[in-house]
């Protein structure tokens, strides 16, 4: 009895470390058939080139096949939603070349490190859909094979969805979506689109003293801040992360968040989180749900809001992040979602003939328009799709003037340092000693 | 009893007798069977030998084929009869304990991790690979594969047959046209311009007898077979490698999808003798010890692609040494070695209370009760914990709400180093109940009545009788149970994932567990560095191994008072 135990807890443990490891973003999206790939690459996450670890022969019988890509057949890789969207298309590509596509689902959450980690096991598949800020890394660990795409084809796509999948003057990737931050307004509450952000606050405050919210406004903070939402504040006064280089891209060997047009941004986020409009209690668990709940008029969030507030029946309406009194313009950073070839692919050509040739094809960007609810990179599904969707004009314009987000490794030693910081600024510290405190963590890490 | 739980769980004991006797004859099918085993094992190496042949391991190649032979000598005799009971256990041994202990030691010497996965030689091969660009001024081509016309499928010479479209400009084409003599001859009736692209370099291609599909790529050509999709893609890699030399700057037609080509040159050139990579303008970049090419002359960033280097004991002295982990590394030794004293003293002391309690004989209903006290233990702490998690917020939390408290739980670093106790309480008694409770069953009640004959009172019986007598039966689960939460990653990564950070370090966090801490490092930090990430696992286990062989040390002294 004892004895077993013993066995019982220790595989316990191993279990839940190993679990844990695999649910590594507290991602809500969650698909079954995900599952059964994360066990599959649980195993090939060991595996390296130079020693191959032990369980070769059980990576090959846990039946690694369906998802790797081995020269008969295309596998694509991709998450819940875009699989589905991606169904008509595969059909398509089957009739038209008579190449078979298996699309494998796979967890948006898991997707990213699943990608690298077969990819550099060899295995893998041929194509993969997920965000241009995986790009860095990627080519880093050469998971990711360069796209020549044609000129005129460049042209039909948005200039900054091109540019986010451009590494070191390299493309490696197709653009399908883009997302961005923008103020989503509960009209019913707040029947007016506020002018400036003063406006918006005192709004807010009015609703909140009038009992009619409990929130001046949403957005997650969490205690580990986020320096993703808190972008836009930093930026808004010509500030940001990395400078801009001339020839696009960042500079991603300097970092520029003790800056004096960072740090005026930075007073702002205090300025908010002194007007309750910032709380590092708001998090990822619970922020939409404050929107949706009626418990505030105002949430500052991305398109993958939309689905719950329309389901809670909310009269919502979507607007740019408004200025500030004294001309500062919150800019948002640009999430850009595109198709990825593999570098290890057993079919290199007819990958590319997919993402070049069909991925840029106008009714393939408005089904996957369909499935995520995000404006199309390729202009024609956008004007198209923004003709009868009144929301998507609103990402549109919310996502103009962004910036994509840096895409270089670097920013990877950014994200902590600079989301701790923020929370702090929203915890009522100095912002700019946070900022220096941030900028030399960064620049130590670089 | 307790001493079983000590002994690893897969120790045979004494094998028993051969089951043949002197003068009994085996029966024919048991032969058959031992054999058909044998052989179906060794089918499963060799398969396992194939598969690390493909992938080029020879270490697992000779493992495999040293498990094989181990296998034939010690099944095929009717000598070696401990053997057959130990090899199942040793080969599981190796493979399971052994190997990732050797790998994870080993890694903690290297700077694997990101930017950092590829040997030097695949480094190379991707800066190469990465640095194609397209010349901006070229035009893209209609291509097709083909052999020429007689020659196999799977091994003649591969051409590429290229079309410009008439929109294009002809003014503009690239120079390997001019140069070749666009004598007109190669142009077809709908105006697309034909060319044969080799390794040699481009020709035109006479139109007469070319017929050319719809999106702009030729279909039969005199001459030549042309391949069809699946045709070309068996030799996919070939086709990649193919480059049509246009022009003299190095630049070349390369296959872009199955049907266009697109002119352009690598960027990056390494110079073997030098060790070092050239771009376009000339600039050099040097391979370091550390595994990058960087700039010669220190301006700029290093390539992307790294390789894998061996840094000695580089990642070892990192944690010892650098400032921002020695500070942070004492601290969360402090609290990791608090966190689970801590867990495992209030955990047993709830659970063994309840335990008592519902052990008396006069209660009813005890197994409602305890099926409602091992509730906790039966959900899925990634529930409870997200569910705590939320509970502890400071403004929307309900534990505030219900207290009227304001705590920040979740950003003090002292609130939160309580919150993750309290969580861990709750998630934790019902374990030490059931396992008490299975202890205080397993006291004789003998025992209880002869103290109670030698007129102890029930408060005397307790500490003089059934609290040693626990705890012996309990001792070794303790120490297990210290040993889980010394490395309860779960819980922490769900309640305060670490956090709260303060005085601006980003990688050590206030209620950080060391496995918590190499998991950032390894895999969330700035630059996610498995060795370095390996090396504190190899501490954290002469940590862990360290602090068990003293509790075992002392539970067997426990016992011998007995």
């Amino acid at each position: 009895m004892k004895r077993t135990t013993g066995v019982i807890a220790s595989a316990a443990v191993a279990a839940l470390l190993l679990a844990a490891c695999g649910d590594s973003d507290a991602d809500t999206e969650e698909t079954p058939a995900a599952e059964d790939t994360a066990t599959e690459d649980g195993e090939s996450a060991e595996t390296t080139e130079e020693a191959p670890a032990d369980g070769e022969e059980s990576t090959a019988e846990a039946g690694g096949e369906p998802a790797a890509s081995d020269g008969t057949s295309l596998v694509i890789w991709a998450d819940d939603l875009r699989a589905a969207a991606l169904e008509d298309v595969a059909a398509l590509f089957e009739e038209e070349t008579g190449v078979p596509v298996t699309l494998q689902v796979v967890a948006n959450e898991n997707l990213r490190e699943q990608f690298g980690d077969a990819v550099s096991a060899g295995a893998g598949p041929d194509i993969a859909v997920g965000a241009h800020d995986w790009l860095g890394e990627l080519v880093q660990n050469n998971v990711v094979a360069p796209i020549q795409l044609s000129s005129d084809l460049v042209e039909r796509f948005s200039p900054e969805s091109v540019e986010a999948f451009m590494f070191e003057g390299q493309t490696y990737g197709v653009p399908y979506s883009v997302e961005s931050l923008a103020l989503i307004r509960n009209v019913e509450m707040a029947p007016e689109e506020p002018a400036t952000f003063e406006e918006l606050v005192a709004t807010g405050q009015q609703l909140v003293e009038d009992g009619e919210a409990e929130l001046v406004m949403a957005q997650e903070v969490g205690q580990e801040g986020n320096a993703y939402n808190m972008y836009p504040y930093l930026a808004a006064y010509g500030g940001g992360i990395f400078p801009l280089l001339e020839e696009g891209g960042f500079d991603g060997s300097q970092a520029i968040l003790d800056s004096e047009e960072t740090l005026q941004g930075a007073e702002k986020i205090a300025w908010l989180a002194e007007q309750d409009a910032l709380t590092v209690n708001l998090d990822g668990s619970n922020t939409i749900p404050q929107f949706v709940e009626g418990n505030t008029a105002f949430l500052v969030s991305g398109p993958w809001a939309i689905q719950q507030a329309t389901e809670a029946g909310i009269d919502y309406a979507i607007s740019p992040l408004p200025d500030f009194e004294d001309g500062g313009d919150p800019s948002p950073l640009l999430g850009v979602n595109g198709f990825y070839v593999s570098a290890a692919s057993q079919n290199p050509q007819i990958a590319q003939t997919f993402v070049q040739e069909y991925v840029s094809r106008p009714d393939v960007q408005v089904a996957l328009f369909e499935a995520g609810d995000r404006p199309p990179a390729l202009i024609e599904a956008y004007d198209q799709v923004a003709e009868t969707n009144a929301d998507i004009e609103a990402w549109g314009l919310a996502a103009e003037g962004g910036t994509p987000m840096p895409n270089i490794p670097a920013m990877n030693a950014v994200w902590g340092p600079l989301g701790i910081a923020t929370a702090s600024i929203v915890n009522g510290e100095d912002p700019a000693e946070q900022m220096a405190t941030a900028q030399s963590e960064v620049e130590s890490a670089l | 009893m307790s001493q079983s739980v000590i002994d690893p769980p897969r120790s045979t004991g004494e094998p028993p007798a051969p089951g043949t006797g002197e003068g009994v004859r085996t029966p024919a099918w048991v032969h058959v069977t031992r054999w058909a085993l044998i052989a179906a094992a060794l089918l499963g190496l060799g398969y396992a030998a194939q598969q690390a042949i493909e992938a080029g391991s020879w270490l697992i190649v000779t493992v495999v084929a040293f498990i094989a032979m181990a296998v034939l000598v010690v099944y095929s005799t009717q000598r070696f009869i401990p053997a057959k009971y130990l090899l199942p256990g040793l080969v599981l041994l190796l493979l399971f304990q052994m190997w990732p202990i050797v790998y994870t030691a080993a890694t903690a010497f290297t700077n694997y991790g990101d930017g950092h996965t590829l040997s030097k030689d695949e480094a190379i091969v991707a800066i190469q690979a990465q640095s194609v660009r397209q010349d901006p001024d070229a035009p893209r081509f209609g291509m097709s594969v083909a052999v020429p016309e007689g020659e196999p499928i799977e091994s003649g010479d591969l051409s590429f047959l290229l079309t410009v479209a008439p929109t294009a400009d002809g003014d503009e084409l690239e120079e390997g046209a001019e140069e070749t003599g666009d004598t007109g001859e190669n142009v077809t009736a709908d105006g697309y311009q034909l060319f044969v692209g080799t390794e040699e370099g481009l020709e035109p291609l006479a139109a007469e007898g070319v017929s050319v599909r719809a999106n702009g790529t030729v279909e039969t050509a005199p001459g030549y077979r042309v391949l069809n999709l699946l045709e070309a893609n068996e030799r996919s890699a070939e086709v990649t490698d193919l480059a049509v030399p246009v022009g003299e700057d190095g630049s070349a037609v390369k296959a872009a999808t199955t049907s266009q080509a697109f002119v352009g040159q690598p960027t990056m050139v390494y110079d073997e003798e030098a060790d070092t990579m050239t771009n376009a303008e000339g600039k050099v970049y040097v391979a370091t010890e550390d595994g990058n090419f960087v700039p010669e002359d220190g301006e700029g960033s290093p390539l992307p692609a790294g390789w894998t280097v061996n840094v000695g004991f580089g990642n070892f002295l990192t944690i010892f040494t650098d400032p921002a982990f020695r500070g942070g590394f004492l601290k969360i030794f402090a609290w990791n070695l608090a966190f689970p004293v801590i867990s495992v003293a209030s955990t047993f002391l709830l659970g063994m209370l309840l335990a008592l309690l519902f052990n008396d004989p006069r209660l009813k209903g005890k197994a409602v009760y305890r099926s409602l006290l091992v509730l906790p233990y039966a959900l899925p702490v990634f529930v409870t914990g997200l569910i705590w998690a939320a509970m502890f917020n400071q403004q929307f939390g309900l534990i505030n709400e219900l207290t009227g408290l304001n705590t920040n739980w979740l950003g003090d670093p002292w609130a939160a180093r309580l919150a993750l106790v309290i969580t861990n309480l709750w998630l934790g008694f019902p374990y030490m109940f059931l396992i008490c409770t299975g202890a205080l069953q397993s006291i004789p009640s003998d025992v209880k009545e002869a103290a109670a004959v030698d007129g102890a009172g029930p408060v005397r019986t307790l500490v003089s009788v059934t609290l040693p007598l626990l705890l012996v039966a309990v001792g070794p689960l303790l120490i297990a149970s210290f040993a889980f939460n010394f490395n309860n990653f779960t819980l922490i990564y769900l309640v305060t994932r670490g956090g709260p950070f303060v005085d601006g370090n980003s990688l050590v966090g206030s209620t950080d567990l060391l496995i918590n801490f190499a998991y950032r490092i390894a895999l969330e930090s700035g630059n996610p560095n498995i060795g370095l990430a390996s090396a504190v696992s190899i501490v954290i286990f002469m940590l862990v191994g360290a602090i068990s062989y003293v509790g075992f040390r002392q539970s067997k002294a426990l016992e011998e008072v007995n």
